[in-house]
């Protein structure tokens, strides 16, 4: 055994707690430390995938308090995949920001410490199998998101970070809220034990704590209409912070709320009603995004939509909708932040960062425009790249679920998404460049991030049997609650009878 | 490993070897483009035989590509016309930039075209279909010129049609359960009544896209204008028929199935010979040499489109043939017009006069590609044409007839004013030094007209795999009962009954040609523009006085009225109606966070005022 | 909604009353006041309410504190029977030990809040929410 799933928390929040001390040591030590920390936590995650593969789901017992009392962490297909993706994109983000605020120490101290912090959250909100304790994992992401967020002293980011916050309070607010009703209720705190036990609930409080849940989840997910905050966020983040929002913030909140209508309640209609939010954010995400002028911002309502395309396919249902959300899910990290990551390469010097400030740049950043074009065709689903199959999974799904309205709305949103995308293409080759944009030519560790995610959208376009296995025992192992649930509860040795 | 894998790779690997050489050294780039084109052409026809199939699956699809008459001979025109367009290209764009960029889309844009023809499964057909509308879109927006709309109403439109395809296939797999392209056309009898009739609707939007047809053809004039007259030979020519080839399979195999009351063959038999009347007016009323010439390929379009639909087999025999003669000689004129476009930098009939004696060969592949274009015997255009009335006439469509005859009446309009805008006319000083294209761009134009002249004596050459490509369509073997009743045939087009009668026109008139010439050459005195009697008024400097200005006043005159609404304008307006919508819509976004938290409270408020209907 | 559930006497309703109370002032306070401090109390006011509403839950009446101490178990042998039979007067230590955990992140939060709050003031010298919509749409 290489390692215990607990090693993808403790590992990073002691890094985060020793950059700064070593950064007094070594002052190169607080760039380098982050990258090694991830690398090993990828090298663990991907051998625990392996393990998972061989022999089963992982449960591992924190302090000896087997569950239900005790916090347990959970290393499932499901959750092992995530967490993989999520190590992944940080990695590959913390290559793009080596050199990132490369002069100021103290400000390179305060950005990795936050990034890993944030990263942390999230892989803890996957893993852990305690409501609570995804509560906690929910704050220490949202509070370091915050802080991110405002990270840029000269631009209105502390405007959108304070929004991101009053609306990230509610959210805790509604949590806690849920959280209370559950433990009143059936005096339990494990997710398993809660999904075991949750026909002892009355119907109505049960309704509640769901509604509770999708209210507050649902703003960490970026449903309309709570979703206010994202745009402002991610177009004032810093770019790499961005592409991390997208590729791992997001997904640990979708994540969280499916985990809980699929494994804790078990209520009718809520699948139908996670279509119908999940298309309405998806409309509502693609219309304001053709009309942006900025490019960060488009990309952020793009970013919306996707994830309302992800709750659609959640809510299918099916096997082959699971599938298809998941398979969404890695595609979009893995577009979106190398959209993100080119994207604000080509706006780096501008402070409004206008879509036409990038007119022309083509000449000047070959290598960033490129990529960016490749994100681009890919995210709106053009074959032979890999957002094609997770489209095709979607509509295939919805299509043996016989939902033909899904499917148009699907297909007339994706024409949508195809004309501002291939716009902002045009813009960059074919334009003329502006007099006052001063390009800046992306630094080599910056390109080899980037060019790994473009790698990435071709081999699974090329080759989507690379991922499909891992894919399908993930949405298998999302279906199977008697499975989560058994699992969890039979680990260790029960203290009372 | 099998020869279809290998003509993809060399294909692709081609493809990426191009583009990369093209930052070592150009002559490294043209080497590897040639040979990419070449290989592949030669590989295709030498080892790849009819019946050949390989399948492998896919993130759990299996899916399954191979040859089969009808797809060769799709296949035919595509690496002919290809190879052609390929050669012509390396002299057409030298010193041009993003070279590189162009040659990958073109290679790749040859092989989409490939993977449609040889695919079996639906999957794969999609993917090929979108890798085309991709590479050509790359290629439509390579000149740089009106990006943001011409290759926006393009990819538009086609994402439309594609998206279209894409329901349709996911309805059929969720059906059936399976991808193959017999399964679905085996089993489509049983399908409900429902799909039935929406399969082919969706099928068809996707092709008529590709093959502008109205009333989707608005992208096509802005596309077939702004991509280099080296792809635009091979949009026009072959990638369109791609629409075709999808039109004529969901047509046999899915409309015959149809009980008649559903309309299907009458609505896109209209609508071809709809599209060509227009088509053919709005091409008489360009001054853009590549506008005429792009509205005159809709126009052409909608002729075989009418051929499909009407689907006797005389008729599909005829779209078959005028499939693959549109791209020989559509082929040679944009050609010809980048000849032009490439000499003297412009393509305007009211700018560029004259050029006969300057671009003799040019003028000879034009003349022979606008006399096919015509249908005018000998060449091959007179046969496509005579079998198509013949087949309407035979399936009593005779107000359709009408419809098709008076197209390409008005079609001797454009095409005289093609030839004599450029070749005829007053040599103007200013095209004095004006001097012959290079062989590399002649040759290809050349070879392709004279196709049309081999095509126009022995039809038969074509018409043999045309009609083995029905047979795999399922038609029973034209060659026996069909040609003896022809009047134009008797024996499979190698001898023409009328080719004495045909010779003798011919003849005759090629005499009073050159005797008119002889006659006229003495009389002739060079005058500039100016020099013209305007009834004692001094013509201005700026004022253009050459004779293409209002070529057709009177005629467009009379037309005018159909011709006042173009169908562009509606989808524009359709288009800034949803941009306002949207720009409307995205006012929700207010940016005061207080409001964001209030909408929050406003969706708490509503599922629990629903949580009863909502959460049953 | 029948409240009979909790099976508490309408004293302790007082609890539930009053955490519902300020959980109403904390969101009055956060969605229709206007200064951005007065925002941030609202939202620490929401806090004080919720971690009210997750005490009580965990409250029995007059028990005593959920501690094992020698002076609770005297000489009784420890057995399952003895625990349970203890434990029943106890207050339930788990909702303890949550609001423990909620009270920090609400400190964290709000510090977080004002330091955001400082930085509006300089960027845009004004505290009006209404005025701070440089993004939007």
């Amino acid at each position: 055994m290489v390692g215990t799933p607990v090693l993808f928390i403790a590992i990073p929040l002691l890094a985060a707690f020793l950059i700064p001390l070593l950064g007094f040591v070594w002052k190169e030590s607080v760039r380098i430390l982050p990258g090694l920390v991830l690398l090993y936590l990828l090298y663990l995650a991907v051998n625990l995938m392996g393990q998972v593969a061989h022999s089963g789901t992982i449960v591992e017992v924190i302090a000896g308090w087997a569950p239900p009392w005790g916090i347990n962490l959970v290393f499932s297909p499901l959750t092992g995949l995530l967490t993989t993706l999520m190590i992944l994109m940080g990695f590959i983000i913390w290559i793009y920001s080596y050199r990132f605020k490369n002069i100021d120490f103290r400000e390179a101290v305060k950005y990795f410490i936050l990034l890993l912090m944030m990263i942390t959250g999230s892989v803890g909100i996957v893993l852990t199998g305690d409501i609570f304790n995804q509560f906690v994992f929910i704050e220490i992401t949202s509070i370091s998101a915050y802080a991110l967020t405002a990270f840029y002293k000269g631009r209105d980011s502390a405007e959108a970070s304070f929004k991101y916050l009053i609306i990230g309070s509610l959210s805790s607010m509604f949590l806690l809220l849920a959280i209370v009703l559950i433990y009143s209720q059936l005096g339990t705190l494990n997710m398993a034990d809660i999904a075991d036990k949750a026909h002892l609930m009355k119907p109505g409080f049960k309704i509640l704590a769901l509604i509770f849940f999708i209210t507050g989840l649902g703003i960490e997910a970026e449903i309309f209409p709570l979703n206010g905050w994202t745009p402002d966020a991610y177009a004032q983040a810093p770019g790499p912070v961005g592409a991390a929002f997208s590729g791992i913030v997001v997904k640990a909140g979708v994540y969280a709320m499916i985990r809980v209508i699929f494994t804790l309640f078990d209520v009718s209609g809520t699948h139908q009603f996670l279509i119908i939010i999940g298309m309405i954010t998806l409309i509502i995400a693609e219309m304001a995004a053709v009309k942006q002028d900025r490019l960060k911002r488009m990309l952020a309502y793009s970013s919306i939509g996707q994830m309302g395309l992800v709750i659609v396919a959640f809510g299918i249902g099916t096997e082959e909708g699971v599938f298809a959300a998941l398979f969404l899910m890695l595609n979009h990290a893995i577009i979106k932040s190398l959209l993100f990551l080119s994207g604000s390469y080509l706006v780096y010097n501008s402070t409004e960062k206008y879509i036409h400030e990038t007119d022309g740049l083509a000449k000047h950043l070959p290598i960033t425009s490129f990529l960016f074009a490749l994100g681009a065709i890919a995210i709106v689903g053009m074959p032979p790249f890999a957002g094609f199959w997770s489209k095709w999974s979607i509509l295939s799904a919805a299509a043996h679920s016989n939902m033909i309205l899904v499917i148009v709305l699907i297909l007339s949103v994706s024409i949508i998404e195809l004309v501002y995308y291939f716009r902002v293409v045009n813009r960059i080759y074919f334009f003329p460049k502006q007099k006052e944009v001063e390009p800046k030519r992306p630094t080599i560790n910056a390109l080899i991030a980037m060019s790994i995610l473009g790698i990435l959208i071709l081999v699974i376009g090329f080759y989507p049997d690379s991922v499909t296995g891992y894919l399908h025992s993930a949405s298998q192992s999302l279906l199977e609650k008697g499975k989560y649930i058994q699992d969890v509860l039979s680990t260790g040795q029960l203290f009372i009878q | 490993m099998n020869m279809i894998y290998i003509v993809f790779i060399v294909l692709l690997g081609g493809a990426l070897l191009t583009f990369f050489a093209n930052r070592i050294s150009g002559l490294l780039r043209d080497t590897f483009f040639l040979l990419t084109i070449l290989a592949t052409t030669v590989l295709f026809f030498t080892k790849i035989h009819i019946g050949d199939t390989v399948s492998f699956t896919l993130a759990g699809l299996n899916l399954k590509w191979g040859l089969d008459a009808f797809g060769w001979y799709f296949s035919l025109i595509v690496l002919g016309l290809g190879t052609m367009a390929a050669f012509y290209a390396l002299s057409y764009m030298k010193g041009k930039d993003r070279l590189g960029y162009f040659y990958f889309s073109f290679l790749i844009s040859i092989l989409s075209m490939l993977g449609i023809l040889m695919s079996h499964d639906l999957v794969s057909f999609f993917i090929f279909w979108e890798v085309m509308t991709w590479s050509s879109y790359l290629i439509v927006i390579y000149s740089g010129r009106n990006v943001q709309k011409n290759g926006i109403n393009y990819i538009l439109l086609s994402a439309l049609g594609a998206y279209a395809m894409l329901t349709a296939i996911v309805m059929v797999y969720a059906n059936i359960h399976t991808l193959s392209i017999s399964e679905m056309i085996n089993t489509y009898p049983q399908f409900s009544h429902v799909q039935q009739v929406w399969l082919p609707v969706l099928f068809l939007m996707a092709f008529s896209v590709k093959a502008a047809m109205m009333p989707l053809h608005v992208w096509a004039p802005g596309a077939y204008s702004d991509a280099p007259m080296a792809y635009t030979s091979v949009f026009s020519g072959a990638l369109s028929k791609m629409g075709i080839y999808g039109m004529v399979i969901v047509f046999v195999s899915m409309i015959s199935y149809l009980p008649d009351d559903t309309l299907f063959k009458e609505t896109f038999a209209w609508l071809g010979a709809i599209t060509a009347i227009l088509g053919t007016l709005w091409a008489i009323a360009q001054d853009d040499a590549r506008k005429l010439l792009a509205y005159s390929s809709i126009a052409q379009l909608g002729y075989i489109i009418t051929g499909v639909a009407v689907g006797t087999d005389l008729a599909m025999l005829s779209a078959l043939f005028l499939a693959a003669l549109h791209a020989l000689f559509k082929g040679t004129l944009f050609m010809a017009v980048g000849a032009i476009e490439r000499q003297t930098g412009t393509v305007k009939f009211t700018e560029v006069t004259g050029l006969i004696r300057k671009m003799p060969w040019t003028f000879i592949a034009s003349l022979l590609a606008i006399i096919a274009l015509a249908g005018i015997p000998p060449l091959g255009g007179f046969v496509g044409k005579w079998m198509l009335y013949e087949s309407l006439i035979n399936s009593n469509h005779y107000i359709l007839v009408i419809a098709i005859f008076f197209a390409s009446t008005a079609a001797f309009l454009y095409c005289y004013k093609f030839l004599f805008g450029f070749f005829l006319g007053q040599e103007e000083k200013e095209w004095e030094n004006v001097k012959e294209a290079p062989a590399l761009m002649v040759l290809p134009m050349l070879i392709l007209a004279a196709g049309t002249l081999v095509l126009g004596t022995f039809p038969g050459i074509l018409l043999k795999p045309a009609d083995a490509a029905m047979q795999t369509l399922g038609y029973a073997s034209t060659e026996g009962h069909l040609w003896s009743m022809s009047i134009l045939f008797n024996e499979w087009g190698d001898q023409v009954l009328l080719r004495p009668l045909v010779y003798a026109i011919a003849g005759t008139f090629l005499f009073f040609l050159i005797i008119l010439t002889v006659k006229g050459w003495k009389n002739t005195r060079y005058v500039s523009t100016k020099d013209i009697s305007s009834s004692g008024e001094v013509p201005l400097e700026y004022e253009n006085l050459t004779f293409s200005v209002n070529f057709y006043q009177p005629f467009l005159r009379a037309v005018g009225p159909v011709m006042k609404k173009r169908m562009i304008y509606y989808y524009r307006e359709f288009g800034s109606g949803m941009e306002a919508l949207f720009d409307y819509s995205r006012r929700i976004y207010n940016g005061n966070g207080q409001t964001y938290a209030i909408y929050v409270m406003i969706f708490l408020v509503i599922i629990l005022l629903f949580k009863n209907s909502i959460f049953g | 909604m029948e409240f009979k559930l909790f099976d508490l006497s309408i004293v302790e309703y007082a609890f539930f009353i009053t955490a519902v109370l300020i959980i109403l002032i904390g969101l009055y306070g956060a969605l229709v006041k206007k200064t951005l401090i007065k925002i941030v109390i609202g939202l620490s006011v929401l806090d004080a309410g919720i971690n009210l509403l997750l005490i009580s839950v965990g409250y029995v009446k007059s028990g005593t504190a959920p501690i094992f101490s020698p002076a609770l178990i005297k000489d009784m042998p420890l057995t399952l029977e003895n625990i349970k039979k203890l434990s029943e007067g106890m207050v339930d230590p788990v909702p303890q030990a949550l609001v423990l955990t909620a009270i920090v992140i609400g400190f964290g939060v709000t510090a977080v809040a004002l330091s955001l709050v400082i930085r509006l003031y300089r960027h845009h010298h004004t505290l009006n929410i209404d005025e701070i919509k440089n993004l939007k749409w």
